[in-house]
């Protein structure tokens, strides 16, 4: 008795009615989604690409010489006591130099 | 369409579509609308709404073709199932189902006859009751029963263990079994 209700709901089950779609279901998503763009999410060595590319150099070699260049030569022309001598002694004090200063004024 | 491209597995057109490759997607269309279409429909019960939740699962994917990840999930079918099934859901809290249309259903061109209405109205409660279950219950019978899917491709929709997915098979007919001979 149960072994035929099972069998009748396991066939009212199989059965059961479907309104069909329309025919051209497959055909409007897929005019659908020409019409609108992809969005990709790149990788993460895409983004690091991507991120050296916003300072592309069109000729890298040129530029690392010339700043290697510029710097010697700025370090070359920069005064010879730029630094401040532990004791006040000898050199350029800051005391000095400032009230030389206030004497122009 | 090229006997190339119906060749071609789910896998190998997904590829494609990462790569934006509109044929590669028209064809995976044109192999799986019906079969979501039909899933969509059982939860639906309409039409026009299971048409839309299958055009938009299908314009998610093109969109965003990186939701598929073929290192996480193992055939596209099972993936792709539980993404309309999820939109089922979403519009099935948003509206209620309608009840059946007799216009709807499919013509019968032969007469009326007491069976074919005795039948009719079998149905009909079946589609109420089936409606009225709890959600992983219905889902587990609209998956094992009108796509055919095994047991176990049932369970990895859900993504519950197959006992699980055995027990919700149990008990949803057990409940209709119930409600139907009342």
């Amino acid at each position: 008795m149960s072994d035929n209700r099972d069998e009748k709901l396991e066939t009212l089950l199989r059965s059961r009615r479907l309104e069909p779609a329309s025919a051209d279901l497959a055909q409007r998503i897929i005019l659908k989604a020409r019409q609108m763009p992809q969005t990709t999410i790149p990788s993460f060595w895409q983004s690091v690409r991507d991120l050296f590319g916003e300072f592309h150099l069109p000729k890298p070699a040129y530029v690392l010489a010339s700043a290697l260049v510029l710097g010697i030569v700025i370090g070359l022309s920069a005064p010879q006591e730029t630094t401040l001598a532990a004791d006040d002694s000898g050199g350029v004090s800051i005391q000095g130099f400032l009230s030389a200063d206030e004497t122009l004024l | 369409m090229a006997a190339g491209w119906a060749d071609k597995e789910d896998n190998e057109l997904l590829a494609l579509i990462q790569d934006g490759n509109g044929q590669a997607f028209a064809v995976l269309v044109e192999r799986h609308t019906d079969r979501f279409y039909r899933l969509a429909y059982r939860y639906l019960q309409n039409r026009a709404a299971a048409e839309d939740v299958v055009q938009d699962a299908f314009l998610k994917l093109w969109e965003n073709p990186a939701l598929w990840q073929p290192q996480r999930h193992s055939k596209f079918t099972t993936w792709f199932y539980r993404i309309v099934v999820n939109l089922c859901l979403d519009q099935h809290k948003k509206k209620k189902p309608e009840v059946l249309d007799n216009d709807a259903l499919v013509a019968d061109d032969r007469a009326p006859t007491d069976e074919l209405m005795m039948r009719e109205q079998e149905q009909q409660m079946v589609e109420k009751e089936i409606a009225a279950l709890p959600e992983r219950q219905r889902t587990a019978l609209n998956l094992c029963f009108d796509e055919g899917l095994t047991n176990q491709e049932a369970a990895e929709v859900m993504g519950v263990n197959l006992k699980a997915l055995q027990s919700l098979i149990m008990r949803a007919k057990t409940t209709l079994k119930e409600r139907l001979k009342a």
